[in-house]
């Protein structure tokens, strides 16, 4: 996505909110854009920079051929920094090279630009050093920040920026897609909930790793229904054995969190929106069984499950930590 | 882009710039080493974004041809290979070939290497050069203003701005000021007249990047041409262009700080007196503040001791050249006290107290071009 044009047709609000800025000169200090996986955030930041940066835009239309909109795109313009995280989490060192670059003079001219990937990932202690900057900013500096969960960032970070929230993409249009591409109904759905990219999902497909991976899940509502007290068992010889590393584990509690969701649907009777269709009788079953506010508990808790794995918890006490909690 | 050119100029240049190229950096267009060919002569680029090394080498110099068959172009080389590359290569000339997809061909005798490229429109774009906002200065000079100072600048980056030297231009003289908020450093020295009335931003250059400079500058260089563009100051020696990033903000005031009167005043010998304090902080120095006692005596005797409990005390006594004014017992650290005396050029040295809670003042006995300020610790 080149061209505010472009990025028009997937984030209709927030392109034209940034062009109006632009041509009017109203550029804010920091902007903090919240969006799903695949809803454009770091074109829409790339996008941004070249607009401010271009020597020959046209009503905020970088040129996309000059030296500074070319070496953005590669990321070697000297005024324009990138933080992204180094592994789990932003580190203390990222930041304090960004701390250098607020006392320095740009390089090129004083027009400088922070793009902060996954801004949730910053350690509070990274956050609070981030906030003098956003509280004192110099008069030609824009920082941009990128996260997935805008709530999971510093209530005092949050209201110092501007919040641009994206649009989440429309999942049926991909599901269509997907089944142009020749994939089941059921599966099409699921894979939309997994992922906005269509080669990513046509590879998931067509890995046999997966539908092991649905199997296991849909075995695990059926251990925790029936014999809950082999849960841990199962736990430990079918789910760790399957699901190896952190994100395979992401996949699989994704999964889960799909399944109960459904029970939640079939409850409140939107059956349409129902994702494991070839399951029904099981949600059916389940339904008796967990109420409503049962399944709510479950989806709270396979949450907080997905957010100890990436503070580094042992995936291992996480998913024993969660069965227990769904079974209560 | 094609060239020809004698190893050793090329290589001198190489290693020039090399001092500016660090491999850890966050742009990775700044590993590599830009090298730009035109008419005139050859210019070499380095930088890792807080400075910027230029070697330029001419085409002919003093009717010596130093580079044949010139086709103009510009590419970026990998500073990780290149310099050993030309550092290994059999004969005494290189030619040096690109081509439309950004390969390099350096060849030299039978030796032939490829190497990949990257498009110089990558690279930074260093700001050109005003002359009409520049000022000489000679070398030995600008080495000189810079030990003297850079020293005294912060450490910690509580105050990023005085990580830095304060530069300005002040009714006809250069100014140079650095403070760590606990002692000051200042060395003025007059413009000459053409050049006095020049407007001059007072800018902060980061103290790192003085020391750097003053480890490339050689001291048979004649003289640097110093010019502050908007956002990066530049120092140009004959064929070395030095540029470096500024810190951003205001510098505080510190022509306030500096006391008018004067209570006591201390004449003495430079030489003496920084040993003599050099003893006392042998054992001050396992106290965390490295701190020594400073006490007038009679017929004109300084007194200097040190205390620290765990280890033991000394005491010192060194004859002053004359006392004047009020007795004093005064405490300091010992390690500002030295880099102060050391800073002083002359044998003389003129102290100015007052008080014992209040900071004072080292100045050579002749000028008062360079100054030294220090502030007390208070002690019981």
């Amino acid at each position: 996505m080149n061209t505010w044009a472009e990025m028009a047709k997937v984030q209709p609000r927030v392109s034209k909110m940034l062009l109006n800025s632009i041509t009017k000169d109203r550029i804010s200090h920091a902007y903090l854009f919240q969006g799903q996986r695949g809803t454009g955030k770091y074109e829409l930041s790339k996008l941004f920079a070249k607009s401010i940066f271009c020597k020959f835009k046209q009503d905020g239309q970088a040129c996309n051929e000059c030296k500074d909109c070319h070496r953005i795109d590669s990321n070697n313009h000297p005024d324009v920094h990138q933080i992204i995280p180094d592994g789990q989490s932003i580190k203390k060192e990222q930041i304090l090279h960004l701390q250098k670059e607020f006392t320095y003079t740009g390089l090129e001219s004083n027009q400088k630009i922070y793009i902060i990937v996954d801004a949730d990932k910053m350690t509070t202690n990274a956050s609070n050093r981030l906030l003098k900057f956003l509280e004192e900013p110099s008069k030609l500096t824009t920082a941009m920040l990128l996260t997935e969960n805008s709530q999971s960032i510093l209530q005092t970070i949050r209201s110092r920026c501007q919040i641009m929230a994206l649009q989440p993409l429309n999942p049926i249009h991909f599901e269509k897609k997907l089944q142009e591409q020749g994939i089941a109904m059921e599966t099409s759905k699921i894979l939309a909930s997994l992922t906005n990219n269509i080669s990513d999902a046509i590879e998931i497909n067509t890995d046999e790793w997966f539908a092991n991976a649905r199997k296991i899940v849909v075995q695990l509502i059926e251990v925790l229904q029936a014999k809950p007290d082999e849960a841990l068992l199962f736990i430990n010889n079918q789910w760790m054995t399957h699901f190896k590393d952190r994100n395979q584990l992401h996949q699989g509690l994704q999964l889960l969190m799909l399944w109960f969701k459904d029970l939640i649907y079939h409850d409140v009777g939107n059956e349409q929106s129902i994702v494991f269709t070839s399951h029904l009788d099981e949600i059916v079953q389940s339904s008796l069984k967990w109420s409503r506010s049962h399944a709510t508990q479950a989806l709270y808790a396979i949450m907080e499950a997905k957010r100890k794995l990436d503070q580094n918890v042992h995936p291992t006490l996480v998913m024993e930590q969660l069965t227990l909690q769904i079974q209560r | 882009m094609k060239f020809v050119i004698q190893r050793d100029q090329l290589m001198e240049s190489v290693q020039h710039v090399m001092k500016a190229i660090s491999s850890r950096t966050a742009i990775p267009i700044l590993t590599g080493l830009k090298i730009e060919a035109k008419e005139t002569g050859i210019k070499l680029t380095g930088s890792d974004s807080d400075i910027s090394i230029e070697s330029f080498i001419p085409t002919e110099d003093n009717g010596i041809v130093n580079i044949e068959q010139i086709e103009a172009g510009s590419i970026i080389v990998q500073a990780k290979y290149f310099p050993d590359i030309i550092r290994k290569l059999p004969q005494k000339t290189v030619e040096i070939i690109t081509d439309n997809h950004l390969n390099v061909t350096i060849r030299s005798g039978n030796a032939e290497f490829h190497l990949n490229g990257q498009d110089a429109d990558e690279y930074p774009q260093l700001p050109q050069l005003h002359t009409d906002e520049s000022f000489e200065l000679p070398t030995d000079l600008l080495k000189d203003l810079i030990k003297q100072t850079v020293f005294a600048v912060s450490t910690v980056e509580t105050r990023p701005i005085l990580t830095g030297v304060n530069m300005k231009v002040e009714e006809g003289y250069l100014n140079f000021v650095a403070t760590d908020s606990h002692r000051l450093a200042s060395r003025r020295i007059p413009l000459e007249s053409q050049t006095a009335s020049i407007t001059f931003p007072s800018v902060v250059v980061p103290g790192k990047s003085l020391t750097e400079l003053n480890k490339i500058l050689e001291e048979d260089q004649e003289s640097v041409e110093v010019s502050v563009t908007e956002n990066q100051i530049l120092f140009r020696t004959k064929n070395l262009y030095f540029l470096s990033r500024l810190l951003d903000g205001k510098y505080p005031e510190t022509s306030r700080l500096i006391p008018e009167q004067s209570k006591t005043i201390v004449y003495g010998q430079t030489k003496e007196l920084l040993q003599s304090i050099d003893r006392a902080s042998l054992l001050a120095k396992e106290s965390k503040n490295n701190v020594v006692r400073l006490q007038t005596k009679e017929n004109t005797v300084l007194e200097i001791s040190s205390n620290s409990p765990e280890v033991g005390k000394v005491v010192d006594e060194v004859t002053a050249d004359s006392i004047e004014g009020e007795d004093l017992k005064i405490s300091f650290s010992a390690k500002y006290m030295m880099d102060a005396l050391k800073a002083i050029e002359n044998d003389h040295v003129k102290i100015e107290f007052t008080g014992a809670m209040r900071p004072f003042i080292i100045r050579p006995i002749d000028n008062d071009q360079i100054l030294q300020l220090i502030l007390p610790v208070r002690t019981y």
